[in-house]
């Protein structure tokens, strides 16, 4: 008499934690993707900010390349025609530059293109892999789920309560990805 | 060969095994010790209230050492939080790698140390640290500090933290109990109901426990070294579930492994806890039997299997 009635709440106790878990499950999955919007978003609005920076930073110190440039070249030349008065109005070409080159040095006391650029790239890195990971956590999700659906015994429970299996990250089952093409086989250039 | 599927669901199978392999020797541990201690004091005050009290004492420091972890290791270690700005890569790497190990982001820490290591700790993922030396952070490029960081973040997922303080607390238990034991045997049978020993049963205990007394300690510490290897397995798998670069971590421990300076606030105490064994006091000469007194398994070892899962 004991027996029975222990079996069948044992089998319901299973059932309800299998349905807990797919239930959980199937919210998590649906959060995930939420997730992957998410970064998405963060990516788009992170980007184009970083750039604008880095652009001005990186003008910034173009500016200060130009004038030297421009009181060497200037110089040059005037040594090239051996001019006097061309040499004279170029020194006080370059001493009309000191003052301006000082005002830029002093904003901005180091050179610091490489580190604008390193932290760019840095950026750039941290914010695919935060969208990669995003992509992972729902394929993690979905395998999850799915092998509690395919599995005895929990398909039963499943199958019993109607729970459908998810598709997680869509990825086309054929094409191109499954390939490998000639060109694929070369190793990648990089030209910067 | 092993994928990574295989690999962490093998490494959580075997890591029971040697669980219940540990549980059931801690439990025939003290049936017998507490059968001779009982021999010598007497049933009435009988060796299992001894084996009660042991737990106690033995209980109540494990779980201080387990609920206070964070803070303990980080005071000894002479660790400081760090923030985003100032460790940008361990700090982001760490945030991407808790949303696909779905936990919260642990506190960061570092300890100013040119040696390369690593550690976790804290009683649940909530209350979790991760601890890193700014040797190792100099060293190691994103994709290194990705696998080692996954290995870390693995230990907290897993909850291994709670596992070793329990099955140190048992490991106490033991120690304490095959103690009293070797301290009674010496002072003799005061026990008032001497008469009414367990028929011829009584000598087989005390034989069995004495014995067990010099040796249950010394087992038990070995399998509870056995359990500290199969975690790190675990937590290699689990590192390249997450991040499927195998690379990172290999050439991560390869460059620990090269590493031959000893990290000075590591000790015995906490030296499990680490991504390689902080002492570096290898003996690579006496091999297999050092083998079984090392919290951590050989890196060769380790980067074999990893590139098995490449």
């Amino acid at each position: 008499m004991i027996l029975p009635i222990i079996i069948i709440v044992g089998l319901v106790l299973y059932a309800v934690g299998v349905y807990n878990f797919l239930a959980t499950a199937k919210t998590r999955i649906g959060a995930s993707i939420q997730e992957i919007g998410n970064q998405l978003k963060r990516q788009s609005e992170l980007i184009p900010n970083l750039e604008d920076s880095a652009k001005g930073y990186l003008k910034h110190e173009t500016n200060i390349i130009k004038l030297l440039a421009d009181a060497r070249k200037s110089v040059d030349s005037a040594i090239a025609s051996g001019d006097l008065n061309k040499m004279a109005t170029a020194g006080e070409k370059v001493a009309g530059l000191l003052p301006k080159i000082q005002v830029v040095m002093e904003s901005n006391p180091q050179i610091k293109g490489a580190e604008v650029i390193t932290r760019l790239m840095d950026e750039l890195r941290d914010t695919s892999d935060k969208v990669m990971y995003a992509r992972r956590t729902l394929i993690d999700l979905t395998a999850d789920y799915n092998v509690r659906l395919v599995t005895f015994p929990s398909n039963i429970v499943a199958n019993l309560l109607n729970f459908k299996s998810e598709k997680g990250l869509e990825t086309a089952s054929s094409g191109e990805h499954l390939t490998v093409s000639g060109s694929d086989m070369k190793t990648p250039r990089v030209s910067i | 060969m092993l994928n990574v599927y295989e690999s962490v669901d093998a490494n959580i199978r075997k890591s029971w095994l040697v669980i219940a392999g540990f549980v059931v020797f801690v439990a025939i541990s003290i049936y017998f010790l507490a059968g001779a201690l009982g021999y010598f004091y007497g049933y009435q005050f009988s060796g299992l209230s001894l084996a009660g009290f042991a737990m106690l004492i033995s209980g109540i420091t494990g779980f201080a050492s387990y609920y206070y972890s964070d803070q303990i290791i980080l005071s000894i270690s002479n660790a400081r939080q760090v923030e985003k700005r100032s460790f940008f890569q361990f700090y982001t790497v760490t945030e991407n790698l808790c949303m696909v190990a779905r936990i919260p982001m642990p506190r960061l820490y570092v300890i100013e140390d040119t040696a390369m290591n690593a550690f976790a700790t804290g009683r649940d993922p909530r209350h979790a640290v991760i601890c890193a030396t700014t040797g190792l952070l100099a060293n190691l490029n994103r994709t290194e500090l990705e696998g080692v960081i996954g290995h870390e973040l693995s230990h907290v997922s897993n909850y291994d933290t709670r596992l070793m303080s329990l099955v140190t607390v048992l490991l106490g238990l033991i120690t304490l109990l095959a103690d009293w034991l070797l301290r009674a045997s010496f002072f003799g049978r005061s026990g008032s109901d001497r008469d009414n020993d367990r028929g011829s049963f009584g000598p087989v205990l005390l034989i069995a426990g004495l014995l067990l007394a010099l040796l249950s300690p010394i087992i038990a510490q070995l399998i509870q070294l056995a359990i500290s290897r199969r975690r790190e397995f675990l937590a290699d798998a689990n590192s390249v579930k997450f991040t499927r670069q195998p690379g990172g971590l290999i050439s991560a421990l390869k460059k620990i492994a090269l590493d031959k300076e000893p990290l000075e606030a590591a000790n015995k105490a906490t030296a499990h806890l680490y991504i390689s064994n902080p002492l570096k006091n290898h003996q690579d000469s006496i091999g297999w039997f050092a083998g079984l007194f090392n919290t951590h398994p050989p890196v060769e070892d380790r980067i074999k299997i990893l590139q098995q899962m490449a």
